[in-house]
């Protein structure tokens, strides 16, 4: 769909906007209605009726879009740091990552998940605002397909196998704030 | 639907009756992995339950075979998936029945069966069952408040024994909050341990 874009931001632009194109998904969390943050921006030629802003609550947010996903819809669910979204660990890992095995394939809720490891530059945000958790997550995960967004075209093929996926598995999509300008 | 007096004590024996069946199966050794077994709260579930409708979503806990077999799940189903060692995760698509061993845990994922069946205009209710030490915690309040400030159709019931495996909820909080109105809440002396039968077992 479309043409590959010139920078990091327009290939999460247009995965957004083929993620969309889907009726079943929803796009929600922290700053996705409303600027603050990276992610927002990303977000912005999506229909408003397809985003819910989230209160400050990030593991009811991931086991809501568990919720979600078993009845039919798929979301998008966006934590703007890798940071924030060890808050919602208890969800991700012993309920997402463990569905399809517990409910012995009864249910497969397809979830995205968003993440992005903040930027250093020109701001450093710190040691609570910028971590990778990747090697971590992954050493854990049973069930749930991590993918670190390294390049710029691995974007898009990578949101398109997360929607279309055959196996139903839910994907955490890391991307690098660092690299949103970047081509 | 309430139920006749006759029809009530024959569905009280027929929930008693089954957890004795899995009591003597358990300590037979063939069951390897935990039981939590139900007892005491019969005729307040019998209750509750004519008012759910089967399309209904149930959510439940660790302690799950009552709401499971009044949610209309069939007693060989179920008992089978107990021998299998999967007493602690009962799960049915086909029934709109979900449960999970981890406190809390259910919660949030009705909240968001909830949410959908909002935007889907169904006249689906999703009852929630907890304890009332997941009564305390801030996840129950954080969902509480999110649905009804959205007008979303969630039941909410508290069964309290004033245990959390072994813990008494009213000591370790000090004081236990006050039931909301429009939550169900009832109290009961639990009948088996936690889990297991109160019985030495070699497995």
């Amino acid at each position: 769909m479309g043409k590959i874009s010139e920078t990091y931001r327009g290939e999460l632009i247009r995965s957004m906007e083929y993620l969309a194109k889907d009726k079943k998904t929803i796009f929600l969390g922290q700053s996705v209605l409303y600027s603050g943050n990276a992610i927002y921006n990303t977000l912005e030629t999506i229909e408003s009726s397809r985003k819910i802003e989230m209160p400050v609550f990030e593991d009811v947010q991931m086991g809501l879009s568990i919720g979600m996903a078993m009845n039919g819809y798929i979301p998008v669910s966006c934590y703007p740091r890798f940071d924030f979204l060890i808050l919602a660990m208890n969800q991700l890992f012993n309920h997402l990552d463990k569905m399809q095995f517990m409910s012995k394939g009864q249910f497969k809720p397809r979830v995205i998940i968003r993440t992005s490891i903040g930027s250093k530059k020109p701001l450093n945000g710190g040691v609570q605002h910028t971590q990778d958790y990747t090697s971590v997550f992954k050493s854990i995960s049973t069930e749930l397909d991590i993918v670190l967004l390294n390049k710029k075209n691995e974007i898009f093929p990578a949101y398109k196998k997360a929607l279309t996926r055959k196996d139903s598995r839910s994907t955490l999509l890391i991307e690098h704030g660092d690299y949103y300008n970047k081509k | 639907m309430e139920l006749s007096l006759t029809d009530k004590k024959k569905e009280i024996d027929k929930l008693i009756n089954f957890e004795l069946k899995v009591k003597k199966v358990y300590e037979s050794g063939l069951i390897k992995a935990p039981i939590h077994l139900s007892g005491g709260n019969e005729t307040h579930l019998i209750k509750i339950f004519s008012k759910i409708k089967k399309t209904d979503w149930v959510f439940s806990t660790w302690r799950n075979h009552y709401h499971a077999l009044l949610h209309g799940i069939p007693e060989k189903w179920l008992y089978d998936e107990i021998v299998d060692g999967r007493s602690m995760g009962i799960i049915s698509k086909k029934h709109n029945f979900y449960s999970s061993a981890i406190v809390a845990g259910i919660l949030p994922i009705a909240l968001g069966v909830a949410m959908t069946n909002k935007r889907n205009n169904t006249d689906q209710e999703v009852w929630v069952f907890i304890g009332d030490m997941t009564y305390e915690t801030g996840v129950f309040h954080e969902v509480y408040k999110y649905s009804k400030n959205n007008k979303l159709r969630m039941k909410f019931v508290v069964e309290d024994n004033d245990l959390s495996t072994n813990s008494p909820t009213g000591k370790t909080w000090i004081k236990k909050t006050k039931p909301y109105k429009d939550i169900i809440y009832y109290k009961y002396k639990r009948k088996f341990p936690h889990h297991g039968t109160g019985n030495w077992i070699l497995f």
